[in-house]
């Protein structure tokens, strides 16, 4: 073949090398993959009959001490976290029950509709053992959001609000002792990928504060993937 | 004027034991001084600059410090360059002698002029293509960054924050590589020669305004790493307010850039209407030197809002004005105003030196006159006056006087009464010609067949309830690629191929420019056909990451982007390979009637001996020949 050819398709390889090696190199800064699966827990009455149950613990943490950042809280000490990870695995038809545990204060939502829940059975959640339907727009700290279309059939959104921990109730240091505690169920639809984030603005003061940990996964954000058993 | 050429080589190396200072600045003096005046600065603003005010809603520090340490870069930059020599001669009284002049034209410094502040507009022409092709792979690579992100559904390949980042650069590279990919290099080396000249009528502004662009690159790459633009291309204010520091090197960029397109244009303008050839009167006048005159005198008027806009988003970050956030009595919409009166036109400036190009090629292909010259010129003015009053069409939805959106829709739509003429004359140039196939000659075809579907989906656009529904969706990404890229980078890319004997001394390998062609084209348009769909479909543009329901389109688009990029590599492939150990061209290899064929390869630094006198039209093909 003619020279020149070959070297045009050198080039071609060559770009594309260059491409793929930044591409990598940008790719890899983002945080682990690592994916926290439900645990089973038997089975549940629910309004679609009898499902598989699993649960699911989480936390959120005013700071990235905790979680998956390590003991030194990562690169952002200081950003806002979920933890342990942030990205989880739950069954397909089965009912599944999340307990957060929340560390952090809070304040106004941008937008009340968070803070109603949706998508649980009932459209409820339990806020320290109590029932409840909403929560006080003025005081959240954290929102779990499930949304997405997994396909052009399937969709999930469920979402939840995390009352803040009032100012009074958080130590100078450290994290408080007596967290809120929210659980909630909800029952999943076909397989598919969805993604999570939180809906309070509790970003690092830039654009708007949805900037930083609200717009980096392993943070306020990560993968929710539900699985054929 | 040969007294020039014989001049003895006196002025560099006579006194060898102390170089005058304007003999010693060159690119790297000016990265050098750039980069330590960039530190110092950064110093003495975060010693000096008082602290944020506890509490109060803006935070300005960070912002302040960062500005002030760009602008140390910028003017240490400008000064290692050599940029200040001649004003401050000038305000000492004592301008440039004569020796210093030639040396400042280049004059017997081979390779070496390329890198200094060298006022010949032939050596300013090839550095504006160099630095186009090093733009187009910058934005090219972070284009293919986000065709890989997109490459299936659900995102999470590049954090959200970093993907909107390499979005907004890519766009805003593009846009400044696109405006300068005709005028700078075509504008400078070729024009000149084909109106008969000898030099640009400033040809110290012409190097100001080259290593203005090579000042402003820097800010805009390391906005990367204080946190990324996350806006898009267009930096709409509040949500520019409110971005991380990365924001600040897009801010530097467009000021620095914005200085850079008002002396080229500036410069360019006089040069056409003071300095052609006797006897070329207008109606002799190439029409490709309508386009860049069209292109940059719209920019003229345009730019400085666009300079505006860039520095009161730099004032309400680092000093806490409230030009543009509602709660110190500013307006958002004040700011969507400034960027798309600028805005719209800027896509002119970007079109019009492309077809013009195109139509300077078509009669040397087809060899016939180009079809009604009249009827362009009548486009071309139209274009550019009906193009400053559409702006916003790019606004219908923010809300912004609800009552003007009727008004705009028809000025908007009017516009494609000066683009068919366009069209026509180039059909009309091509019709019953006898082909002469080239590449340039294929790049005539393509230009119509995209510029026809980026030209329709924007009457789409114009239309006020259809845009409620597209807006902000790919869909509107497709139009202005098929207008940006299919019609616009397809005149530059054929451009290229056409002068690139007379810039190099070399043929364009045809072989190359061949399957480049094929493989941009085709790659392109079934990208962007995939990306229509998409966003007919609802996807919104600007999203890391989207549902299944996208996922062919968006693996279509990707695959044929893939092609795009092999195209464009091979391409510099053959602008490397040609320009070191191309086929040695003639003096006139395409048979063409303009002045710029007549000098003889390389052009002498004066250009003519004798300055050539227009007796006819450039298009003097006559039948005969078809
Ligand atoms: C017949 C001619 C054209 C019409 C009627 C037209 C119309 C429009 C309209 C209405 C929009 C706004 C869409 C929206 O944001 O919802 C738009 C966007 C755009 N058009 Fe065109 N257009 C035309 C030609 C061009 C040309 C020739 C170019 C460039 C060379 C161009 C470049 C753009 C760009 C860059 C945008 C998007 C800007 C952004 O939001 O990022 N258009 N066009
Ligand atoms: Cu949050
Ligand atoms: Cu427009």
């Amino acid at each position: 073949m003619n020279k020149r050819l070959v070297a045009a398709l050198g080039t071609v390889v060559l770009g594309g090398a260059v491409i793929a090696g930044l591409g990598t190199y940008v790719a890899s800064a983002k945080n682990d993959s690592r994916v926290l699966a439900a645990t089973p827990a038997g089975t549940m009455e629910t309004p679609q009959g009898k499902l598989p149950h699993y649960t699911l613990e989480m936390a959120a943490y005013p700071d990235s001490m905790a979680g998956s950042h390590g003991k030194d809280g990562g690169v952002h000490a200081d950003w806002v976290t979920y933890g342990p990870v942030t990205n989880f695995q739950v069954p397909a038809h089965s009912a599944i029950t999340i307990t957060i545990k929340q560390y952090d204060s809070g304040a106004r939502l941008n937008n009340d509709f968070f803070a109603t829940v949706h998508g649980t059975i009932d459209g409820t959640a339990t806020i320290n053992g109590v029932a409840v339907k909403s929560v006080d727009p003025e005081a959240v700290g954290h929102t779990f959001t499930v949304h997405g279309l997994a396909d052009a059939k399937s969709s999930l959104f469920v979402s939840v609000p995390l009352p803040a921990v009032p100012d009074e109730k958080l130590p100078p240091t450290g994290y408080t002792t007596n967290p809120t505690t929210v659980t909630f169920t909800f029952i999943t639809g076909d397989a598919g990928d969805y993604v999570w984030n939180c809906e309070y603005p509790c970003g690092d003061g830039t654009t708007a504060r949805f900037g930083g940990p609200m717009s980096t996964q392993g943070y306020m954000a990560g993968n929710f993937h539900v699985v054929n058993a | 004027m040969t007294t020039v050429l014989d001049h003895p080589t006196s002025a560099p190396g006579n006194s060898a034991m102390k170089r005058p200072l304007i003999e010693r600045l060159n690119v790297f003096t000016a990265f050098g001084l750039g980069i330590i005046s960039a530190i110092v600065f950064w110093y003495l603003a975060r010693t000096f600059l008082p602290e944020n005010t506890e509490g109060s809603f803006i935070k300005t520090r960070l912002d302040a410090v960062t500005i002030i340490a760009m602008l140390g870069w910028f003017f240490g930059f400008m000064t290692g360059i050599g940029a200040l020599i001649g004003p401050f001669r000038w305000l000492l009284g004592k301008d440039l002698d004569h020796d210093e002049s030639m040396f400042y034209a280049g004059k017997d410094q081979g390779i070496k002029r390329y890198f200094r502040y060298t006022t010949d507009h032939k050596v300013v022409g090839i550095q504006y293509l160099v630095i186009t092709i090093i733009i187009f792979f910058v934005g090219g690579t972070l284009a293919m960054l986000i065709r890989m992100n997109l490459g299936h559904a659900g995102g999470g390949w590049l954090q959200p924050q970093t993907y909107n980042a390499i979005v907004g650069t890519h766009g805003i590279v593009m846009i400044v590589g696109t405006i300068i990919m005709i005028t700078g290099p075509f504008g400078n080396f070729i024009m000149p020669i084909m109106i008969g000249a000898r030099d640009m009528a400033f040809p110290r502004l012409n190097a100001l305004s080259f290593w203005l662009i090579v000042a402003a690159i820097p800010p805009m790459l390391s906005s990367f790493f204080f946190g990324g633009i996350s806006t898009g291309w267009s930096a709409y204010a509040p949500l520019a307010s409110q971005a991380p520091p990365g924001m600040d090197g897009y801010i530097m960029f467009i000021v620095i850039f914005a200085i850079s397109t008002m002396v080229a244009g500036a410069n360019i303008t006089t040069t056409v209407v003071k300095m052609r050839a006797k006897g070329m009167t207008w109606n002799r006048t190439p029409i490709f030197i309508y386009g860049v005159v069209a292109s940059v005198a719209l920019a003229l008027p345009v730019f400085p809002l666009f300079f505006l806009s860039q520095v009161m988003s730099a004032m309400d970050r680092a000093v806490g004005s409230t030009f543009y956030d509602v709660r110190g009595g500013g307006s958002g919409w004040l700011y969507e105003n400034l960027f798309w009166i600028m805005g719209h036109p800027e896509v002119y400036v970007i079109l019009i030196p492309a077809v013009a190009a195109l139509m300077e090629m078509a009669p040397v292909f087809t060899r016939r006159p180009l079809f009604s010259f009249n009827t362009a010129i009548m486009g071309i003015a139209g274009i550019s006056g009906l193009s400053i009053l559409v702006w916003a069409h790019h606004m219908y939805v923010t809300g912004w006087a609800p009552l003007l959106n009727g008004p705009f829709m028809l000025t908007t739509e009017l516009i494609s009464i000066p683009t068919g003429m366009l069209f026509l004359v180039l059909i009309g140039t091509l019709w019953r010609g006898r082909l002469w196939m080239t590449m340039p000659t294929a790049s005539i075809y393509a230009l119509l067949w995209n510029f026809m579907i980026g030209g329709i989906t924007g009457i789409y656009l114009s239309d006020v309830p259809v845009d409620g529904a597209l807006h902000g969706s790919m869909f509107v990404t497709a139009h202005f690629h098929y207008t940006l890229m299919g019609a616009g980078l397809t005149g530059a890319l054929a451009s290229l191929v056409f002068w690139f004997p007379k810039m190099t001394g070399r043929m364009f390998d045809r072989r190359l420019s061949w399957i480049a062609f094929w493989l941009v084209q085709i790659g392109f348009n079934v990208a962007f056909i995939g990306m229509f769909l998409v966003g007919l479909a609802g996807q919104p543009r600007r999203v890391d990451a989207y549902a299944a329901l996208f996922n062919q389109g968006n693996s279509v688009t990707t695959m044929a982007a893939y092609s795009i990029m092999a195209g464009m590599l091979v391409l510099l492939y053959g602008v490397i390979s040609s320009w070191t150990n191309g086929a040695i061209a003639p003096m006139n290899p395409w048979f063409a009637k303009t002045l710029d064929w007549t000098v003889p390869n390389p052009v002498p630094l004066e250009n003519f001996e004798v300055l050539p006198v227009v007796t006819s039209d450039p298009y003097g093909y006559g039948k005969a020949q078809s």
